[in-house]
């Protein structure tokens, strides 16, 4: 059987990418993929975690349910995104985030 | 398996009605394409007004809840008199295409703040959180014929959804190390002084659980490190979103922090480890709030812009709250939104009525308000008055709240003695930017042949109900004390 910290590593790792992917990257759908990694290692964590919290082999179902509501939530959040980054590719006929320079001190 | 359930549906009516309302207003946006779409403005904000006074005493009283609705009700209202621009960048021309959704999403948004202060657990409070969110991002892109609004709602979506990740990383671990996602003060004192408390490595994953979700609700309410987004966004949205934006968002990411940090009251005692670590946490994020947000304001020139700037710079004088865990903290809070929610509501009023009729949000275009509309100038003196803490308005009480709070945590603390210069030196900056506007309506002379403004019906009542409450409020407490 994989041990727990296996599993909490490996959510660390996608986590970290993601965050560093979003800090670093300039084009606005890798962000993108890179905000939804982010979802993915707290999915990672909570399975884990909810496998781990269990007795008897019965896991503590209500960390599965959140991670459920984090898909959805982070579908509807890649769906309002997609919209804003074709509009802004209409305006702009761009999508790195270098562009976004109209909104500054 | 028996299922008990920490909540009953009856708490969340109000909820479930504004919600309902939303549906029946894009129902009938979508059937019926003739009728007005300013009727929907006006029935979704006396939704919230309704829901307002359901919340403001009886079964479902809640005070959040209520300055939270009473703003979406403004606000929506704000985009009734704004309707020209409305139309102008999201169909272009007179046409009314497309902007029935942008007065029902207010109210979406509104029923998860209204959840959100119902909740007892984590699940329930990210799950109302990213309704809050989801919806304002839709709203901060809304016009897509402008430029701003479509960067407003990227910026805003890229930084929003990083902070859920951070704070749903972090209710993960929480979690992990407790095996709960039960947020009362029990579950948090059982877990500190048991389990965690035996275990270091587990004392370390709730300590790094703890920082993320913090780290979440700071990006909510615009606190230093995680302020950014603030400015853009602010500047960029459609100035009824900013105006939600700044008074319910920002009444929703208090909430957040009041649920995340009031489990540890117990802890607020001088001497305990935790105590001092969230006190000194609490003590330097909302010395650079301070800081950055009013200092920053200082050499702003775009009125939106400033305001963002502004919010900020209030934020940090309502963290300064949270400093004593113990006592009355949620109702200092609320006191101090209420008198933010009055006077930043009707700034927003004052900015989107001169820019449907002058074209700009500089402060340049309030110049010689006080010629040719003195009422209205009286009125927007008022509010930005009580924003600077002028005495004898609401905002110089509550600012003397957080004073007096502040005095009273260096002496149980006796340390911190740092955070009231700071307060002093960024209350004056205030008092600086604020009248930047003041001064441009009095004694800058406007452009000749610039026409006086036509005051909206709407917008006049909202700006005198604004200021009346704002000194009333400010007056009171010196009547009952003689």
């Amino acid at each position: 059987m994989i041990p727990l910290a296996h599993y909490l590593i490996l959510s660390g790792i996608l986590f970290s990418i993601g965050l560093a992917g979003v800090l670093i990257r300039k084009n606005i759908i890798v962000v993108f993929m890179c905000l939804e990694m982010m979802l993915t290692a707290a999915n990672v964590a909570l399975v884990a975690f909810s496998r781990a919290q269990g007795t008897a082999g019965v896991p503590v179902y209500d960390a599965q349910v959140l991670s459920l509501f984090i898909t959805g939530i982070a579908a509807a959040e890649v769906a309002i995104g997609l919209a804003l980054i074709v509009a802004m590719f209409r305006a702009r006929r761009t999508v790195e985030s270098t562009a976004l320079n109209s909104l500054k001190d | 398996m028996n299922i008990v359930s920490t909540y009953t549906w009856c708490q969340f009516a109000p909820a479930f009605a504004l919600v309902g309302l939303a549906a029946l207003l894009i129902l009938a946006d979508a059937l019926l394409p003739k009728l007005p779409k300013r009727i929907y403005a006006f029935i979704a904000a006396m939704g919230t007004f309704v829901a307002a006074y359901f919340l403001s005493n009886g079964e479902h009283a809640d005070s959040f809840g209520c300055i939270a609705s009473i703003a979406t009700g403004l606000s929506i209202l704000l985009a009734f008199d704004y309707t020209k621009v409305c139309c102008e960048s999201i169909a272009g021309g007179d046409n009314e295409d497309g902007t029935g959704e942008f007065y029902a999403l207010p109210l979406v948004a509104c029923a998860g703040i209204l959840c959100l202060t119902q909740a007892r657990d984590l699940v329930m409070l990210f799950v109302s959180l990213e309704v809050i969110t989801l919806t304002s991002y839709v709203m901060a892109g809304y016009f897509r014929r402008n430029q701003g609004s479509i960067e407003a709602g990227i910026k805003y979506l890229v930084l929003g959804a990083m902070s859920t990740g951070i704070l749903v990383y972090g209710t993960a671990w929480y979690f992990g190390m407790i095996g709960s996602f039960n947020l009362g003060p029990e579950t948090v004192i059982a877990a500190l002084k048991g389990g965690v408390a035996g275990s270091p490595s587990l004392a370390i994953g709730f300590m790094m659980s703890i920082a993320l979700l913090f780290a979440g609700a700071f990006f909510k309410i615009g606190a230093a490190p995680m302020h950014v987004w603030i400015p853009d966004v602010y500047q960029g949205a459609p100035t009824p979103t900013t105006a939600f934006l700044a008074v319910a968002s920002k009444t929703a990411g208090f909430v957040v922090l009041c649920a995340l940090a009031l489990p540890f009251t117990q802890f607020a005692v001088p001497g305990s480890l935790i105590g001092k670590v969230l006190v000194t946490t609490f003590a330097i994020v909302a010395a650079a709030t301070l800081l950055i947000g009013n200092l920053g304001a200082m050499r702003q020139t775009n009125v939106k812009r400033l305001l963002g700037y502004s919010s900020i710079g209030q934020a940090g004088f309502i963290l300064i709250f949270f400093l004593q865990l113990q006592g009355p903290v949620t109702f200092f809070v609320c006191k101090y939104l209420l008198a933010y929610a009055l006077a930043t509501i009707a700034a927003f009023y004052a900015v989107a009525m001169v820019r449907t009729q002058r074209g700009s949000e500089e402060i340049a275009a309030f110049r010689g308000l006080g010629k040719t509309n003195p009422r209205t100038a009286f009125l927007i003196t008022v509010c930005f008055a009580s924003l600077a803490g002028v005495p004898l308005t609401m905002g110089f009480m509550v600012k003397l709240y957080s004073f007096v709070t502040v005095i009273s945590v260096i002496q149980n603390w006796d340390a911190f003695c740092w955070l009231l210069p700071i307060m002093v030196v960024t209350a004056a900056a205030g008092f600086y930017y604020y009248f930047k506007v003041l001064r441009a309506m009095y004694w800058e002379k406007s452009q000749p042949g610039v026409p006086a403004l036509q005051v909206p019906l709407c917008t006049s009542i909202v700006l005198a109900l604004c200021a009346i409450a704002l000194i009333y409020m400010g007056t009171m407490p010196l009547l009952t004390l003689g």
